[in-house]
């Protein structure tokens, strides 16, 4: 699915070479901060495009065809402060709906039923910048849902939610048929995943069976923790 | 007075946005023909019950954003009494009150995507001439989406700072707030693009 693909951002590389074909219905990808995860995913949904390379899902070019690219796979933000486009919440999930092409009403009805589908139709009408973190990231979830991408990808969806709401995230992730891409750096996200990727300063350092590469990043990342590499600077 | 849609549920949420708003045109019409501060007088208080009909709630919410008049018309209160017109002041008030109450009454039982649909229609023999307007509604949603996400934080940066600062917020923080709300920007291309940009699939 990735072929050969760099990203040069400035004079950093972000990304270099990386090559992967991802057939599994789930796959993590693990890496510290600053490894490159998020431009990674969105080189996979084809906000941006590569330097070298090109990222496709079933023989279509991600940056080029925004068209198929649309139906292939969907994106939750790493912050949904930063994916919400809408003051409501039915406009922000009927936006993609009418973006695949469905007129207003044939999207206000999708809406309906996605919000009765996860047991949200008190939300018709809530204001967003209202919403709690949780309440947020769910909405997106819901908004990407709704166009039914064949994969998701969720850059570290639950970074600042506490226990009770990520265990209801979980669910809601674990319900969803579509392929997902799971971007984060704690080990316990992924732990029942199919396969995971440890991405390592723009490269793939390790890749396959869960538990083995969990278990060496796990290693890597406790030995790092008793180092002092944050008086490093990058660049 | 961009009073959000209210989230209250009044009968006048299920009439047509199209119905509503060509209502407002003729009513706001009509208070420009009246002249006598009698019947003016009356329209208010229609347009009073009007509102009061929504319950008591939602007619304090409407009372609170209708709020930010009351400069205006101790204003023209003062300019009319210097001028001694006392009954055309009264005229302009009565006037000005009842055309705003109706229509924030209108802003808030209307849902923004219903109301850009109507600009929308209005506007569409622009098409005809090769202009989109759905620049036009994406950026009304814009508006009223990023306002108070702005203005919030603005609000968070002046907290930064009165917990590090005795001093009153400066103009420094003009700077910072600029590059959040440019950075934001990108953040909406960035989301725009995520679920097909600004081109729509027919
Ligand atoms: N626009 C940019 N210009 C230059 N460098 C960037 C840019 N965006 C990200 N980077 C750098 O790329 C690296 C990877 O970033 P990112 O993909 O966000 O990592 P992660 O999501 O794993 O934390 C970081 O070192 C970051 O500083
Ligand atoms: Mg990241």
């Amino acid at each position: 699915m990735l072929e050969d693909v760099s990203v040069r951002l400035g004079d950093v590389d972000v990304l270099s070479a990386i090559s992967l074909r991802m057939q599994e219905r789930r796959v993590g990808i693990v890496g510290r901060n600053g490894s490159g995860k998020t431009t990674l995913a969105r080189i996979i949904a084809g906000l941006q495009a590569p330097t070298r390379g090109s990222a496709r899902i079933d023989g279509d070019d991600m940056a080029r065809d925004r068209k198929s690219a649309l139906r292939a796979v969907g994106i939750l933000f790493q912050n949904p402060d930063h994916q919400i486009i809408f003051p409501t919440v039915d406009e922000e999930i009927a936006f993609g709906l009418m973006q695949l092409g469905h007129d207003r009403d044939a999207a206000a009805r999708e809406t309906s039923a996605i919000l009765s589908r996860f047991g949200k139709s008190g939300w018709h009408g809530a204001a967003t910048h209202s919403l709690s973190q949780g309440q947020k990231q769910l909405v997106c979830l819901m908004a990407v849902l709704a166009m039914r991408p064949r994969l998701i990808v969720l850059d570290e969806p639950y970074s600042g939610l506490d226990i009770p709401t990520r265990m209801q995230l979980v669910r809601y992730v674990d319900a969803v048929e579509a392929s997902v891409v799971q971007i984060t750096h704690d080990p316990d996200h992924v732990r029942a995943f199919d396969r995971v990727i440890w991405l390592d300063e723009g490269s793939v350092r390790m890749d396959g069976p869960t538990d083995e590469v969990l278990a060496a990043f796990e290693a890597q990342m406790t030995a790092w923790g008793q180092d002092d590499d944050l008086s490093d600077l990058a660049g | 007075m961009i009073s959000l849609t209210s989230p209250v549920e009044t009968w006048a949420h299920d009439v047509p946005a199209g119905v509503k708003l060509a209502a407002l045109s003729a009513a706001t019409v009509g208070l420009f023909a009246l002249q006598n501060p009698i019947w003016l007088g009356v329209a208010l208080v229609c347009a009073g019950a009007i509102v009061l009909s929504g319950g008591l709630r939602f007619a304090r919410a409407a009372a609170r954003s209708l709020r930010i008049l009351i400069p205006f018309l101790a204003l023209i209160a003062v300019w009319h009494g210097v001028t001694g017109q006392i009954e055309a002041g009264l005229v302009v008030a009565l006037r000005l009150l009842t055309a705003l109450t109706l229509a924030n009454f209108v802003t808030m039982t209307t849902r923004l995507t219903d109301m850009v649909a109507v600009a929308a229609f209005l506007l569409s023999p622009l098409r005809r001439f090769g202009l989109s307007t759905r620049a036009f509604e994406l950026s009304i949603a814009l508006v009223v989406r990023f306002t108070p996400a702005i203005a919030q934080k603005g609000g968070l940066l002046a907290e930064a700072w009165r917990a590090r600062a005795a001093r009153r917020v400066g103009w420094q923080i003009v700077m910072p707030l600029a590059a959040i709300a440019l950075d934001d920007a990108d953040h909406v291309a960035d989301a725009l693009r995520a679920r097909g940009g600004l081109d729509q699939t027919p």
